[in-house]
């Protein structure tokens, strides 16, 4: 007589088999000894599984020898740091990628000058395109996502309070930066102006079409517009984000500025940071103290106090700089009336890409490095950089897992769902900026945005990581969900995805479609971790 | 209250005595949160699992018949509550699903030894807790109520929607994915 399967043993065992299945495997039990060892085997098998269901498991952190540390801060602000140092690094290897496409940058949505123009062109397309149904659009949808993302980020927040202590810090940090901008001023209309004969006592915050600023503004000047005019004084810093900033009057303190294009042709006090696609401080230009900018272009014809620091494709510099120059990227090109008071540094791909007029006064050294381009795989630095990418990526993601197990796990499960991630993550990449950018303009909502834009950027950057894990389990085909088999899917879809991701033409839409499907699946988890559990 | 028979207790906490829930709740708590933290798989949902059982006992003690011993019933209030709160969370797909029927076919008997049913250390306990913690829903799900509850397979069955052929499948793949976690994790 044949054996049973395991299976039926197994039922048996557990003293659920049919009286007449039970007594014919007895039967076969009494004659196969192989059969009646796997019974006890399985017998055994329920003991112990009985025995060890008294005890509680352990948790995440004791499992990982881990227990002595007080989880609730070092897990919370290793969570911070890490996320930190991934989105540096994942930023300064965007800066080392600004020079590779050249000539068809401005169509390249990741880099400076296409990200630049997709976003001033969506942002006004939809903040002032004229077409009132666009307008309403931008105003409901943004709302909505607003809302939508903004509630269901408290309930989770909520929901998760112990474990999220170091967001709630970080969510503070952000709050208490930004609520002293809803006591200032705040002007909003089509032309916010304040006049010649105007002084404005406090700081303000102006948002509009075109903010022109021909009197005093005695505070800082927080300004958001298609065009940003300061042709009178500023007495703190300038803060814009405007496609066009042009400074012709004076700013006492720093200058801020994510814009398409900055003017300076006036005074600013002290130093100016920007990240901007044309950077120009004209012949009239004075800058008090240094200035650290990333830009497609460059022109310095003024003077500069201390050192400039810039990563730009190209650079010309006609005036003078108190310090040092340090450029990185392609053309730098030294008028005969420029003069360097300190040394001169410039990494280029080309010891052509670099022009120094016979005349130009370099105070200190001149140091060019050469860094050949052949092609970046060519290049062991490119591949130390995704090393480190990877791994910051893993970290990112093993702390994840040890914080929000349930919530890291939910949102790789629901990368899965394919389309409705990729639709969801798609609306969300538009969505959520179209918001940022209506929680601007109504003022009231700028912690709202802020706070938002450093959630939309962790996800972001998440992406890949939940993607990658999702990836990972799929091929690995790993029915359970352990913390080192999530962490080697993660592993292997990370390696994949960072190769696809080099693949000519289908890369960028590849990395694309990541993001897309990764913030589609975050969305869909926060929804999900935001149901209230019904008490029934 | 401590030294009171359970009968007595249970008499007082029908009258809603607060007193009376409260020493339930000492004796049961912690049984009940360990059902809890095992089907509900992570501390803070068992946790709330577990609290708004004890909150519920205040209306639903009314119910208890005394046809079967008291912690039995809590036990099955409280993994009715968890099955339902599992459900609810991931209303979208099936919690308990059917077994999947591309999957490999059940072999017939004789694994060898299985890591599960030898001598165990204390060690090898925890590594097995944690395993079945870190069971998928529909496998550790019917495990915990059939070892930890004590459930029948049609109760099982009846509680989870599912045929009884499907909780035996069940049982036998949780055991055997335990398995297969365990001889890894030994490698």
């Amino acid at each position: 007589m044949d054996c049973f399967s395991e299976l039926t043993y197994a039922i048996l065992v557990d003293g659920e088999l049919a009286v007449e299945d039970a007594r014919q495997v007895r039967n076969h039990l009494a004659a196969c000894s192989r059969c009646r060892e796997l019974v006890e085997t399985l017998r055994a098998e329920n003991r112990v599984l009985k025995e060890v269901l008294r005890e509680l498991p352990q948790e995440a952190g004791e499992r990982a020898g881990l227990a002595w540390f007080p989880r609730s801060w070092v897990w919370g602000d290793l969570a911070v740091v890490a996320t930190m140092l991934a989105l540096g690094a994942a930023v300064s290897q965007w800066f080392d990628e600004q020079r590779v496409p050249e000539v068809l940058e401005w169509l390249n949505p990741f880099s400076s000058a296409g990200g630049m123009n997709l976003i001033f062109n969506l942002s006004y397309y939809f903040g002032h395109g004229g077409a009132d149904v666009l307008t309403h659009y931008a105003d409901i949808v943004g709302w909505l996502s607003l809302l939508g993302l903004l509630g269901s980020s408290a309930l989770l927040l909520g929901r998760r309070w112990r474990r999220s202590r170091s967001g709630l810090c970080l969510l503070t940090v952000l709050l208490s930066l930004s609520l002293p901008s809803i006591a200032l001023e705040r002007r909003h209309s089509e032309f916010v102006t304040v006049a010649a004969n105007e002084t404005v006592d406090d700081s303000l915050v102006a948002a509009g079409n075109t903010v022109r600023i021909e009197g005093v503004v005695n505070g800082d000047l927080l300004a958001f517009g298609r065009t940003v005019e300061v042709s009178g004084t500023v007495k703190g810093d300038l803060l814009t984000w405007a496609q066009r900033t042009e400074v012709h009057g004076t700013v006492e303190g720093h200058i801020y500025t994510f814009s398409q294009s900055l003017d300076v042709g006036g005074q600013v006090g002290r130093s100016i940071y920007a990240w901007v696609q044309s950077l120009r401080v004209d012949d009239k230009g004075h800058v008090g103290d240094g200035i650290v900018a990333g830009a497609a272009d460059v022109g310095l014809e003024g003077d500069v106090m201390r050192s400039v620091t810039v990563f730009a494709s190209s650079a010309d510099v006609s005036g003078s700089i108190g310090r040092d120059l340090t450029m990185t990227g392609g053309n730098l090109t030294l008028a005969n009336s420029a003069r360097v008071g300190g040394n001169l540094t410039a990494r280029v791909h080309r010891q052509e890409e670099v022009h120094i007029a016979d005349g130009a006064t370099i105070g200190g050294k001149r140091d060019i490095q050469v860094q050949v381009k052949k092609t970046r795989f060519a290049h062991p630095k490119f591949y130390f950089f995704q090393a480190v990418r990877l791994l910051a990526a893993m970290l990112v993601g093993w702390l994840g897992l040890v914080l929000f197990p349930g919530f890291f796990q939910g949102t790789t499960q629901a990368v899965g769902a394919g389309w409705r991630s990729v639709g969801l993550g798609f609306a969300v990449l538009v969505g959520a900026p179209v918001a940022m950018i209506v929680g601007v303009a109504t003022l009231a909502g700028i912690p709202v945005a802020l706070m938002l834009l450093a959630l939309y950027l962790a996800a972001i950057y998440l992406a890949k990581v939940w993607v990658g894990a999702f990836l990972g389990k799929i091929l690995l085909k790993r029915a359970t969900a352990t913390t080192r088999d999530w962490l080697l899917g993660l592993l292997v879809g990370l390696l994949i995805i960072t190769v696809a991701g080099f693949i000519p033409y289908a890369g960028g839409l590849i990395r694309f479609a990541v993001v897309c499907l990764g913030l589609g699946a975050f969305a869909w988890q926060l929804y999900r971790a935001s149901q209230p559990i019904a008490t029934t | 209250m401590e030294e009171l028979e359970l009968e007595s207790i249970l008499e007082l906490a029908r009258g809603h005595d607060a007193d009376a829930l409260a020493e339930l709740y000492r004796r049961y708590a912690r049984r009940v949160f360990g059902l809890c933290r095992y089907l509900m798989g992570s501390t803070e949902p068992a946790e709330d699992a577990t609290s708004e059982v004890f909150l519920k006992l205040q209306r639903s003690i009314d119910s208890y018949d005394g046809s079967v011993p008291f912690p039995s019933w809590l036990l099955r209030v409280a993994s009715n509550h968890c099955i339902d709160a599992l459900r609810r969370k991931q209303r979208e797909r099936q919690v308990i699903g059917e077994p999947e029927a591309d999957s490999a076919p059940l072999e017939v008997a004789g694994p060898g030894p299985s890591p599960l049913s030898e001598v165990i250390s204390a060690e090898q306990q925890a590594a097995i807790r944690q395993a079945i913690a870190r069971l998928p829903e529909n496998y550790r799900v019917p495990l915990v109520l059939r070892y930890y509850s004590d459930l029948g397979y049609d109760e099982i069955a009846q509680r989870l929607g599912l045929k009884r052929d499907h909780v035996a499948t069940l049982l036998f793949r949780a055991k055997r994915e335990l398995r297969r976690v365990l001889a890894r994790g030994r490698e």
